[in-house]
Formats: structure tokens, sequence, C-alpha cells
């Protein structure tokens, strides 16, 4: 329902207009502004008699009165708008905070700052210490992954490929359209460190392989990828914890 | 003196006994028993409470439930308040000239007051036609408040304006010679005028005063606040206006003194005697306030070097007078796009900083030394600490540069002010907060939350720790740099506080509000200690004199006007600005007066002409308003025209050069 619509809109309109023309200042000489003046109060009382309207079929009135549409104007103001405190208010706390003497200063206490959790001088930066960098390509999860060819895929956690104890045969899933045609990579472990066994305090180590770019040929790309024992051992918790604290969780500090 | 309520409040209608064959007693009539003693406590308590404090500081506004409640009681019918309104109107016009003008003052106050009422009590038809007949009759400079009061024709529409509620709840306060109050008295006391003289009673405050009565000119030139003016008690506690005693010490003679000439190092030679002999009449100052008053930082070092080269700069001042004027050194400050909202300048005049409306903090340097920061910790620890010119040493090379923007606020920047030692800057935007930054880093430190509201202007101490913000919740807050809250809360103002300055002594502080009065407060206990009335404009700016002594205030008027402190009384008008004046600054011994306004101009006026012959006797203080003379045109010296940058700040370098700035603005 825009302004400016039927003749009889107009009509109604110009009543309503009636309130701002009793505050000389308000035409503009310009019309669009007019027009945009008339648009955002047009909006205005529509939000307002939507209100009002959910508010009286919530009462379960027939029609919309006076009341809901005071509630609705009461509403919006309360979201919309907060007014300073009132006078009595601000004299109260003014009498109590001016009882209390000022505080004396003391002498050579170099720059005068508030304590620290109120100043911003805190940093809001912290730096990766290279420490970690170096134990945490260890246990790091292979990111990207590759499709290797035709190979039954694989779910997207690592976890170990067909349960033989000596080969591990290691598929990777990648969105990136690389394809290593009838190329099938198997990892050769030793099997001590390839046992399953998820009690197990002591955990197979997880190691990194690192395949050489010449073996994948002209297509030249590293992978590095991580074999890591199924998910509840202890050593598996170590990576991913690593790998959550490489993530920028700066709040668990 | 206050105005007591002679009469008793009104009796009980009584009730017509049945048995009795006697007519019901013809008494004044009230609306109910529980009305009309609750209001007789509600006087008791308000008298009470005045009466108790007695001499010294008035806390003139108590908060009272029942004084919220009491004024929205209706008094008497609301169809005739027209009546009531016209028969005050034809008596006023009818009295003796003499008298005409200060019972006139009537008219505002009372026409306000009862439309209120009306329109609380939900008549809004006879507040309609109330307000149609009578707002044409009411003074020009009550013009802005009535457009405004025309809008508000619903209870609703007054219940979100904090503004239009204070005033409800306050008193008007009316000065009125005695004469002319008993000549009203007695009007109103005659029978047919009850209910007008219960509206006076219950809306007004007349301060009586022994004197002649007060020309229209007079009048004019002290009403227009939206609490009427003040009481004479509200300015009657004592002010330290004094200024505090300089810490002696001598001024080294410098291979720089002695090449010049002959003249200029003798005085030098003379200084520090001269030292002496000023700080020895200052111990028997009795303005001035102790010492230990309030607690001030010590001087560092590097604060005494500073004075040691106030001393010598003020050495080579130019010494300024009506035949001696400033020259005036304007730094216009382009494609700001009208986005500039604030200005400081150091003491030393070697820093502009700018505040602006897309919320950054821009700080220049003025002189041809660049602005650095200091070094990173990993460097700061490789240079030789014993050596002399560490401070030269710590200062980063690499960064640098003639300006440093500073980013942090979430909002138009409204008010900056360097700290003395220039280590520091404040800014407070509309955001609410107040954010301290350091030069030396060009970092933020602090952001000081208190105000939720946009705050409008802030200011260093003239002794640094200490700074004042003042915001759009009515109040001005007392901050030191290491507490995250305020000290102290400065609440009285009935509209926003727009602009806020310390005394040169530091204990008190000046706010000036959209209310159009000014305020001074005590920084010891928070209390008000003077009322200003008279600007019909919200105050833009103010000024303490150098000595301490007087305060100079403009505002949107145009008008700038001069007030002695120790009495509590206007003793200067100064017209001729046909804008709002932004800027006011009293030259460094107090010679000249220079303002800045958004007509594009910078005036001088000589301080030293105003202030002198002021007939400030126990009488004029008494009945609080002396004789104005006309002379704003004797005391102009000069008018200065940009071609259309109005003028934002104004600052007089150590040497008596003038500094103003602004934004070019091309319409």
């Amino acid at each position: 329902m825009a302004p400016g619509g039927s003749a009889h809109v107009n009509a109604e309109w110009e009543k309503g207009m009636v309130p701002f023309r009793a505050f000389p200042g308000w035409r503009f000489h310009c019309q669009s502004l007019n027009l945009i003046l008339k648009k955002a109060v047009w909006w205005y009382v529509t939000t307002i008699l939507e209100d009002a309207k959910i508010y009286s079929s919530h009462a379960k009135k027939s029609s919309v009165d006076a009341d809901d549409v005071r509630l609705a104007i009461q509403c919006r103001t309360d979201q919309s708008f907060t007014s300073p405190p009132p006078r009595d208010f601000l004299l109260d706390i003014a009498r109590q905070k001016n009882q209390t003497p000022l505080p004396l200063i003391k002498p050579y206490s170099g720059p005068r700052l508030p304590p620290d959790r109120y100043c911003l001088t805190a940093p809001n930066y912290r730096l990766k210490s290279l420490q970690k960098k170096v134990s945490s390509s260890a246990g790091r999860i292979t990111v990207p992954r590759l499709s290797v060819g035709a190979v039954s895929s694989r779910p997207s956690t690592p976890t170990l490929g067909t349960p033989s104890a000596q080969t591990v045969s290691v598929s990777t899933k990648v969105g990136t359209p690389v394809s290593l045609t009838g190329q099938r990579f198997t990892v050769q472990i030793p099997s001590s460190q390839a046992t399953v066994k998820s009690a197990t305090p002591t955990t197979p180590t997880v190691q990194n392989v690192l395949i050489n770019p010449s073996l994948i040929g002209p297509k030249n790309i590293l992978i590095t990828t991580n074999m890591v024992s199924s998910q509840n051992t202890s050593s598996e918790s170590n990576p991913l914890k690593r790998k959550h604290e490489d993530d920028d969780d700066y709040d668990n500090l | 003196m206050a105005a007591l309520p002679e009469e008793p409040a009104e009796v009980v209608a009584v009730k017509p006994d049945p048995d009795a064959g006697t007519p019901p007693q013809q008494g004044r009539v009230s609306h109910c028993a529980f009305a009309s003693s609750f209001r007789l406590a509600y006087k008791l308590l308000l008298y009470g409470n005045t009466f108790a404090v007695g001499g010294g500081v008035v806390v003139e506004d108590q908060p009272d439930v029942s004084a919220v409640l009491s004024a929205y009681n209706q008094q008497g019918d609301p169809t005739l308040y027209e009546e009531y309104y016209s028969g005050l109107k034809h008596f006023i016009e009818c009295s003796l000239d003499c008298h005409r003008a200060e019972l006139s003052q009537l008219f505002y106050p009372l026409f306000v007051h009862m439309y209120l009422e009306l329109v609380y009590n939900q008549h809004e038809s006879e507040a309609k036609s109330f307000f149609e007949r009578f707002h044409g009759d009411q003074e020009c400079y009550y013009q802005d408040d009535l457009r405004v009061l025309s809008s508000l024709t619903k209870k609703e529409h007054m219940k979100g304006n904090e503004t239009m509620l204070d005033f409800r709840t306050s008193k008007f306060v009316l000065r009125i010679s005695r004469d002319s109050y008993q000549l009203l008295k007695r009007h109103l006391q005659e029978k047919q005028n009850n209910q007008i003289w219960n509206i006076v009673q219950e809306h007004l405050y007349i301060d009586i005063f022994d004197g002649m009565p007060r020309s229209k000119q007079q009048i004019d030139a002290m009403v227009g606040s939206l609490a009427g003016e003040a009481k004479r008690e509200a300015n009657k506690a004592k002010v330290f206006f004094g200024l505090l005693k300089e810490p002696e010490f001598d001024v080294p003679l410098d291979d720089e003194d002695d090449e010049g000439e002959n003249e200029e190092g003798k005085p030098k030679k003379k200084k520090p005697k001269k030292d002496s002999v000023g700080s020895k009449s200052k111990k028997q100052d009795p303005n001035a306030p102790p010492q230990n008053r309030i607690p001030l930082p010590e001087l560092k070092d590097s604060d005494k070097l500073d004075k040691i080269m106030n001393v010598k700069e003020a050495a080579r001042r130019v010494r300024l007078g009506p035949d001696c004027l400033p020259s005036i050194c304007f730094y216009t400050f382009l494609n700001a796009y009208q986005g500039l909202t604030a200005v400081d300048i150091t003491d030393d005049s070697s820093m502009i900083v700018g505040g602006f409306a897309d919320s950054t903090v821009r700080v220049w340097s003025v002189t041809p030394k660049k602005l650095r920061s200091v070094k990173t910790a990993a460097d700061l620890s490789l240079i030789d600490k014993e050596s002399d010119d560490v401070l030269e040493r710590i200062m980063d090379e690499k960064t640098a540069s003639e300006l440093k923007i500073l980013y942090g606020h979430s909002g138009p920047v409204y008010g900056t002010s360097f700290s003395p030692d220039r280590n520091y800057l404040l800014s407070c935007s509309e955001d609410g907060t107040v954010r301290l930054w350091s030069l030396q880093t060009f970092t933020c430190l602090v952001g000081y939350k208190g105000h939720n509201y946009p705050v409008w202007d802030t200011q260093f101490s003239p002794y640094g720790y200490y700074f004042v913000s003042g915001g759009h919740d009515r109040v001005a807050r007392l901050w030191a740099t290491d507490h995250y809250q305020p000290l102290r809360i400065f609440a009285g103002h009935l509209a926003d506080v727009t602009c806020t300055r310390f005394h040169p002594n530091s204990n008190y502080i000046a706010t000036g509000s959209a209310d159009r009065t000014v305020r001074l407060w005590d920084v010891l206990n928070g209390n008000c200690v003077r009322i200003f009335t008279g600007h019909k404009g919200p105050i833009h700016s103010l000024a303490f004199s150098p000595n301490g002594r007087f305060l100079a205030t403009g505002a949107t008027d145009g008008r700038v006007l001069l007030w002695d402190i120790g009495h509590g009384l206007m003793v200067g008008e100064l017209k001729g600005h046909t804008d709002t004046i932004y800027a006011l600054r009293f030259s460094r011994d107090g010679e000249i007066l220079a303002s800045g306004s958004m007509d594009n101009t910078v005036r001088l006026w000589d301080a030293v002409k105003a202030f002198e012959d002021l007939e400030t006797d126990d009488f004029t203080t008494a009945t609080g308003h002396i004789n104005l003379p006309e002379n704003s045109q004797d005391l102009l010296l000069g008018t200065y025209m940009t071609k259309s940058t109005p003028v934002v700040h104004l600052h007089f370098t150590r040497r008596n050069l003038l500094l103003a700035a602004g934004a070019y603005s091309s319409q």
C-alpha cells in the first residue's frame, strides 16, 4: 500500500499529515523530501498497526482498539530508544559518589592508568612459537587430500584402511581434480606400528609419510599423509589436540 | 528570601450535615482531604529542607516522591484556565509601568505550566485552544521552546522527554522586587483569583529582593533559561577563585639569552626575584584555595623544565592592549567535508589535534619537528640510558611523520584535549566513551565508559591527572586517569551538558548546558556553587580569565556574557556576533578576549576595560544584578573575517600570538 496511490489513500494521507502541519518548518521545499517523509511515516504507522493487530488477536478481541495501539507504541519505543536516567536517580547517585573524598595521589608512580584489565593496552595477538611448529608437523593431519583414481572411497576421518597388518593403503579424497590414474599408493609400515589396539596405552607411533614429488610425476604435488590409528587412542588425541591448538583458539590461553 | 505561602492549604469542603438545619460552610474548595493534606505536607517538606540547609551551599533539588506526585495534581477547572490566564494578563497590563516589566516575567512560566498540566491531565482540546490563544504573547527568545511545546499534545508525548519532566517537577525561579511582589500578592489573594494563586505557588518560586524594580532591558539580559533565573542563595557560597601558588624555582640564565641584547639579559636576571615577590603576595591571597584542598599530582622534572620554558617565553610575550592587537594565524582544515567537530592545541603550541565526524582523531605537528613514536621494547633495551639525550634516543626515527591518525572511536569525536605535559590526549565521542591516547606510542590506552550517551565535551585539568566530561545524560563527570569510574558526578542541569571547563586552580568546573544555564561546581564535594542565567540558547563555549576571577560564556544567541565569579553577577554583555560562538579565549595576561563564531569572524574585545570599575558592593550582590552599560561597541577592538570558514577553536600562544582553527566550508 504505497503512499500516493489512489485518491482515497491520498485523502487519508493528508489527514495523517495534519500533526506535521502544526509544526512549522517541517514542510520542505523539495518534493522528494516530502515523499521520503511520507514514506517514513507510513512505514512507522504500518509497523505499529501490525503489532497492535497481533496484540489484539492475542487478547482475543474482535478488533484493534486504542489500548492495543498504545501497547504497540510502548513496546516499540522501549525497544528502539532509551532515554537518559531520570533526574532524581541522577541526583541520588551523584550524592553517593560525591560523598567519598577524592583519593590521594601516590607519588612517583609512573603513568597513572587504571588496572590492566580496564585498559586497552593488552596485546590482541599471540605469536606462534617455532617449537610448536616442529612437533605439530609430526601430528599434522592431511590437508588437502587427493583422490587416487577410482579407488574405493574412504571416510574423511583418517582411519586405517584395509585391516591388513602389513600393508596399509591410503586413499584420500580431495576436491581438486587431480587424478593419478592407475596409481595406487601403498605404504609399507612396520607391523609393530600398525597394530591397532584401541585401549593400549603404548600407542603405535604415528608416522609422517612424505611422498616424493618425483613419484607423482608431472603433477608435482606434495602430500603429507598421516596414518593415524583409530579414534580412541591417546596418541590420536594428541595430534588432534595439537590440531585444535593450531586453530585460532586464543580464549583457551 | 523565600516566598512562603501565607495562607494555609485549602480547607476541606465541609459535608453538609443532614440533621443540622444550617447550610454548609462556604470555604475554599479542595478536591479531597487526602490531596490537600498531602500538599501541605509537601510544602512543609520543601521549605523545611531549604531552612535546614541554611547558609552556605544550598542543595536545591531534593528528589522527592511527593514533589513528583503533587506536580501532577490539577488546580481548578480546566475549562477556566483561559479565564485565569487572561485575567492575570489584564491585571499586569493595567499595572504601573515600573512594575509591568517585572510582572510580565510571570507570563511564560505560567503559560507553560498550565499548558503542560492540561496536557498531562488529558484535556486535549482545552490545551490546544489555550495554546492557540496565548502563545503569540510570549517573548521572542522563548520561540524554540514553544515550538517544542506545540508538538506535545498528549500525555504520552511527555513521557520520554526527560527535559520536560524535569521542567515540570522543578520550580521556575522568578526574581521580583518587593514592591512588585506586594502588588501581585494583593491581587492574587482576592477571592476570585484563588486558582491562579494556587498555580503560582505550585510551580513558581518567587525570589524577592529589596531594591528598585528592574527595567525590561535588565530583565531581558538575565532571563532565558529553562528554569528561570538563579536564586540569590544559589550564588552565595564562597568560591575560591584565586590561583594556586606556583612553586618557586630559579630560572637559569641560558646561553640563548646571553646572546641576546642587554635589555633582554637584564629582565632575565630580575626574573627569579620577581617570582619570589609574586609568591609572597599569593601566600596571603584569601581567595585562593589551600594548596592541598584537592590532591594534585606532584611536579616531575619534565614539568619543571616546562615551567621554566613557560617563564622564559613569558618574558618575550607581547603586551597586548587596545593599541597593540595580536596577530592572528588561522589554521584551515581543508577537505574535512564539514566533518571537523573538535580541535585542540597544546599549551606550547607544538601540536594540533582534530576530532572528526568519521570517528578518527588526527594529530598534526605545528612546528617543523615531526611526530615520532617511541621505539619497540627490543630496541629500547639497546640504548644507553645514561646519555644526556636519552629522551631523543627513545624516539624511533622511522616513525617520524607530520600526521598521526588515531582510530578507535565508533562515532563522531566531539571533544579533544591535550594533557599539560603533552603525553596524553583525550577524546570524547558520540559512542559514549572518553578515550585516553598516548602521544608517545600513538595508541589508545584506556576507554572510560560511564556516559551511555553521546559525550559532548571533555577537558584535562590544568595540572593533569583529572579530567571532566559532559554529555547527553545531563551530568558532568570528573575522572582521574587511573580510575576506571568517575570520581565525581555533577548532576543538576535540566538538559544536555554541552561544554565543560576547569578553573585555572583546578578546584572548580564550569559547565554550560542546553538548558541555557552555566553552573560552577566544586570538585571537592560536587556541589553546585554558582548558577548563571542569561543566555537564550545552548552554551557552546566557556573561558576563564587567567586570574581566575571572571568567566566568559558564549552561546547560540551570539552574545558573550561576562560573569564575576566571586560575587556571582553578570558584569558584561558583548553583542556583535550573529551566530553561535564556538570559541572563546582570554589572552595570556587577560587583557584581550577573543571570540570565534559560526559567522566566520574572530572578534577581539577589550577585557581590561570590561572588568574595570565594577560597582560590586554589598547592595548589588544582595539584589543580584548590576546596571550593565551598553558598551559593546566601545569594547570591540576588531573584527576579522575569514572567507567562509567558521571558527571552531582559538588559542593564544605563550607569546600572545592568536591561533585560530576551523574547517573550510564551501557554502
